[in-house]
């Protein structure tokens, strides 16, 4: 269906498309932009695709848009949906193929000045050791067995063997496992898929950075986390690999003739979905949740090559924390108030991250005052920000605020007309080293392609959602 | 005329295949994907593969058709340059696929192809000819 005509203004950084009478909308659409960003957000299908989720059975409150919103599949990338546990559906492409693909942030022990001088041994030290691109095969080896232990456990797992310093999982969304996974509802090609791959970074827009803090926006929250300007830290953008992906094409495979059975129709096969309590939605959600452990695992197993190629060139002293793990592809049964009463939920965040409040029980006990950690990665080579969740997550968009800067051009519109050495170059002279096996990728994934990430903030912040507390610059970037 | 074209997406990329059959198309359809996946002249056609699929209708049997051939490349099992349909109908498959096991350093990746979607999936006849259009998490 085509909503973009029927856009009405709520205030500055809120819009509404309401409910169309005959369409199978069962609720509104609410868009969080500014007025240009929605000029920019109206250019693709993804409010028709927010319209279409706004079908969803048991869907509770608004289908939301966060400021970064781009077309996806069936869900746009940048929605949010929550349903009713008892009478919602769970929705595979509402979550995506990538399952927990997230951002991890570690906190180094040195400067800007320090690194600056090294940079390029250092960058060609973490791009030895942590495999991405097309090569794709890890260091770390695990068996069938093992891996049913990690799908469990997480990052937890990886620490235990020595991938990790003793409390790293705890720094982590779900400290680093969702409870309720079972390995046996990930089908053996989807081990075959990640048993190789974790630990290593992937394609697409995965990326390694290491940045320094370059403005810290607020004091106290940014000393919380233990960050503080000029000093240097490392991001990690990646997912589940192979293994997740397999589970979401397992699942729609096998959801299609579900929803016949349950007399479910939609716009959209890419929507597929089935009851969250049926038999096949509730093997679907202790699949995901195995592979959003994988995906914690991996980015666990990331951390200890960063760490190790940190060492060999600055020295045994020099220390990484991990600040936190935040995961943006995901569906999560939590609890809200809806129209004052208390309602179990399964928010699905495609695109989008967790942003708890201050005093939220699930928040880190040591971030507890300041609220919990989102990490918005940027576009290669410009800015990424540190937020910390503030309650009108909780109120409005069921804890949820955007998760980057939104893509806006077809990866053929990004290359056009660009040079690689140029780009590279020009990358340089700000003082940016890049690394990357696909050429193609760098120009894939050029800045030009997304949306400012700081306009994609200001909208957040200026909401409520969550507020700005350190912007980073990258210093050298890994591009899968 | 071509037998597929490939096609732009914001954030992916797919392709548009024809063919007088479903058989051929379900081919062709293959042939677009691996002609993204990789380079398909550099991996011989000493080995023969057989498959089974199947599938509600033609498009989810599209889906599940490259999905498999996509498994078996990703897990090193087997690198197809070309396909036979053997059988076809609108709930199953068999193909013959024609390649060599992957070797992953001889055999890499051109894209990286992460799943095959349903999204704005089409598999149709049109008059005489059948058309199939299909986009890719990349």
């Amino acid at each position: 269906m085509s909503v973009s005509h029927l856009i009405e203004q709520v205030d500055d950084y809120r819009w509404r498309i309401p409910r169309v009478n005959g369409t199978g909308m069962l609720t509104d659409v609410r868009v969080y932009a500014s007025r240009d960003i929605l000029e920019k957000v109206v250019t693709d299908r993804s409010l028709d695709q927010a319209a279409n989720v706004a079908c969803l059975p048991g869907i509770v409150g608004s289908s939301l848009a966060m400021p970064d919103i781009h077309q996806g599949y069936g869900f746009p990338i940048g929605g949010v949906a929550a349903v009713d546990c008892a009478s919602g559906v769970v929705s595979p492409g509402g979550v995506g193929f990538d399952i927990n693909c997230g951002v991890r942030l570690l906190g180094s022990s040195l400067c800007r000045d320090e690194v600056r001088t090294r940079l390029k041994d250092l960058i060609n030290q973490i791009f030895r050791d942590v495999p991405c691109g097309t090569g794709g095969t890890g260091y770390i080896k695990i068996s069938r067995k093992e891996l049913d232990d990690v799908l469990v456990d997480g990052a937890r797992w990886m620490v235990r063997h020595g991938y990790g310093e003793s409390n790293d999982w705890e720094y982590a969304e779900a400290r680093g496992a969702l409870l309720g996974a079972d390995p046996d509802k990930v089908s053996p090609r989807a081990k075959d898929r990640g048993r190789p791959q974790i630990g290593t970074l992937g394609s697409g827009n995965h990326f390694l950075e290491i940045q320094y803090v370059q403005r810290v926006d607020d004091e106290e929250a940014a000393k919380t986390f233990g960050l503080y300007q000029g000093q240097v830290v490392v991001l990690i953008h990646s997912g589940s690999r192979g293994l997740g992906h397999q589970v979401c094409t397992d699942f729609l495979r096998d959801m299609g003739p579900a929803m016949r059975k349950y007399g479910i129709e939609l716009p959209d096969r890419q929507l597929a979905c089935v009851p969250v309590t049926s038999s096949e939605g509730q093997s679907y959600l202790a699949a995901m949740r195995g592979a959003a452990n994988f995906a914690w695992a991996n980015r666990q197993g990331m951390t200890h090559f960063v760490r190790q190629a940190f060492r060999r060139i600055f020295g045994n002293a020099v220390h990484l924390k991990v600040i936190y793990d935040v995961c943006h592809n995901i569906a999560k049964q939590e609890r809200y108030e809806v129209a004052g009463k208390t309602q179990d939920v399964l928010v699905h965040r495609k695109g989008a991250t967790r942003a708890f409040p201050p005093g939220h029980p699930e928040v880190t006990p040591s971030y507890q005052q300041v609220g919990q950690p989102v990490f918005i990665p940027g576009s290669m080579g410009t800015a990424s920000w540190v937020l910390a969740g503030r309650s009108g997550s909780v109120d409005e968009t069921f804890g949820t605020c955007c998760h980057g800067a939104g893509r806006l051009l077809s990866r053929t519109a990004a290359k056009k007309g660009r040079d690689l050495k140029r780009v590279i170059k020009d990358l340089e002279r700000e003082g940016i080293l890049i690394r990357s096996d696909s050429k193609r990728g760098i120009l894939e994934e050029v800045p030009e392609a997304y949306k400012d990430v700081d306009e994609v903030i200001e909208v957040v912040h200026k909401a409520g959602l969550a507020k700005k507390v350190a912007r980073l610059r990258p210093m050298g970037v890994i591009k899968g | 005329m071509n037998e597929y074209e490939i096609l732009e997406h914001t954030a992916d990329i797919g392709f548009r295949a024809w063919a007088p059959s479903p058989g051929e198309l379900f081919r062709n359809a293959a042939r677009a994907m691996m002609a993204i996946a990789t380079e398909p002249e550099t991996l011989s056609g000493l080995e023969e593969r057989e498959l089974e699929t199947r599938g509600v209708d033609y498009p989810d049997l599209m889906v599940n058709w490259l999905s498999e051939v996509l498994y078996l490349f990703d897990t090193n099992q087997f690198a197809a340059r070309d396909f036979r349909v053997d059988d076809i109908a609108a709930d199953r498959l068999r193909a013959t696929l024609i390649g060599e096991p992957r070797e992953p350093e001889r055999h890499p990746w051109e894209l990286i192809i992460k799943a095959v979607t349903y999204h704005q999936l089409k598999v149709e006849q049109q008059n005489s000819r059948w058309k199939a259009e299909v986009f890719l998490d990349i």
